[in-house]
């Protein structure tokens, strides 16, 4: 049994290099609890994304665990190192990427419905359903039947959300998901996170806009050079942090010295 | 000598004939031929390195060697080996589709390249299973790719089979090499069957441009 105050997610001491010298993950630890919406933030290289690679099971691990409401789901296990991914748990997170990937063949709808009739077995007019409501909320109700090439990258980026929550995530990651959007474009996807967040969807959300990360973060993490610098409340993070590689950090992206 | 085009309506159902024996050829090939250049195609991305070494063996040597001499070795040296006799149609069938699997098979495997890895990514976030992200990420989109190439590929076959009139397939080259010989008119007859290849080869060069730009423009891939 869950008791409230238990992790949602926990991470512990968690490693990960891409070849023999490049290592990006450096002993990682990280508590979620549920609820929380973290927002990681740090220097191009320092370990982000693959973070929520390594979450959602798409990299392998050299070492570490990461347990999702109790249950270990990511383990290296034997001689070999081997990753072993429990993905029963790992249906329970849902991930957004920076260039929106949904699947150019099908249209809208089709690319909501596929995951729940293909790996829940739901059918597809209650699929479709669903579907529609989702669309009707995010404001892409007249875009059902289009395909992504005919959508903005903003309405590509909602209709990639709305994917991922049509498979009801206890989690959502959200990985750098504005960066490839034009600047006017950014604002109506950050809304439909900001919606979610609203009802307390837990969420971990990899982002260079500061602005974002302010108005959405219960919880900011500093992470650079492949471990946490610096973890806790926007404010304190974002407004005055107490280390230094922080500080030159958001003083750089707030452009305050010159 | 003056040019005598009146001479073509005499031999109408003849050459009738023979454009038939082309289409029918080349239909079977293309069917068979895409068939078997799918599964070279992923054999040939295939992890297995025994499959890659095979069909990377095969699709070399079809495509390296000249259509013609593919041709007479079935014709005359698969008949031998088998031990049975094979008619015209089935050693041209079985050259022009062993041909045609590799030109296809490379398109396939372009194609399959071209799908890239963060389609992948979404099909794992997503929980799909591999049955699932084969038959309905990869596939259709593999295929959708290749549709242009293809259409070109098509058309090749429909004029390499002109090849087969050399081992006596009566096909449309075959019967005006006959008439042209019969008539002693080779520029009359010979230019009739080229324009009856070009008013069937050329719509279908235009077929892959009104695909490339209705179907593939529309979904972007």
């Amino acid at each position: 049994m869950m008791s409230a105050n238990a992790p949602l997610v926990s991470i512990k001491s968690l490693r990960k290099s891409y070849g023999p010298y490049i290592q990006v993950l450096k002993g990682l630890d990280i508590e979620m609890k549920p609820g929380e919406r973290v927002v990681v933030i740090g220097p191009s290289g320092g370990g982000k994304s693959t973070l929520l690679r390594v979450m959602m099971g798409l990299e392998k691990i050299d070492s570490g665990s990461i347990t999702f409401g109790g249950e270990p789901y990511i383990s290296s296990k034997g001689s070999d190192k081997k990753t072993v991914i429990d993905t029963e748990v790992r249906r329970s997170i849902g991930m957004v990427f920076q260039h929106y990937t949904l699947f150019p063949h099908l249209n809208v709808t089709q690319n909501l419905i596929l995951a729940p009739c293909k790996v829940r077995g739901e059918n597809k007019v209650s699929a479709t359903k669903r579907a529609h409501a989702l669309l009707d909320r995010f404001g892409l109700g007249a875009k059902a039947n289009a395909y992504p090439a005919q959508l903005s990258g903003g309405q590509k980026q909602r209709v990639a959300i709305a994917r991922a929550l049509m498979l009801d995530p206890k989690l959502m990651l959200f990985d750098e998901v504005t960066s490839a959007l034009d600047p006017e474009l950014v604002a109506e996807v950050e809304q439909v996170i900001l919606q979610l967040a609203a009802q307390n969807m837990p969420m971990m959300i990899v982002t260079h806009d500061m602005w974002f990360a302010k108005n959405i973060a219960s919880r900011v993490i500093f992470c650079a050079g492949g471990v946490v610098v610096e973890d806790g409340p926007p404010e304190q993070v974002l407004g005055s942090p107490k280390e230094e590689r922080t500080r030159d950090f958001i003083d750089r992206v707030f452009h305050i010295r010159h | 000598m003056a040019l005598d085009f009146s001479i073509i309506l005499r031999f109408q159902e003849a050459l009738a004939l023979g454009l038939w024996m082309t289409i029918k050829l080349t239909l079977i090939c293309v069917v068979l031929g895409c068939s078997l250049g799918f599964l070279v195609g992923l054999a040939r991305t295939s992890r297995r390195s025994l499959l890659r070494a095979i069909s990377g063996v095969y699709v070399e040597f079809f495509r390296g060697t000249p259509v013609l001499i593919q041709l007479f070795w079935i014709f005359f040296c698969l008949p031998l080996i088998l031990g049975v006799e094979l008619s015209n149609l089935a050693s041209g069938v079985i050259a022009l589709t062993l041909y045609m699997g590799a030109i296809t098979s490379e398109t396939f495997r372009a194609s399959l390249k071209s799908i890239g890895p963060e389609q992948l990514d979404a099909c794992v976030a997503l929980g799909l299973p591999r049955r699932v992200q084969v038959t309905n990420v990869i596939l259709p989109q593999a295929v959708l790719r290749a549709v242009p190439t293809l259409l070109s590929n098509c058309v090749s076959l429909f004029k390499e089979s002109a090849l087969v009139s050399a081992v006596g397939m009566a096909d449309l080259m075959f019967v005006g090499q006959n008439i042209s010989n019969n008539t002693a008119r080779p520029v009359e007859v010979l230019t009739v069957v080229a324009i009856i290849y070009f008013v069937i080869a050329f719509p279908l060069t235009r077929a892959v441009t009104l695909v490339e730009r209705r179907v593939l423009a529309k979904l972007a891939i």
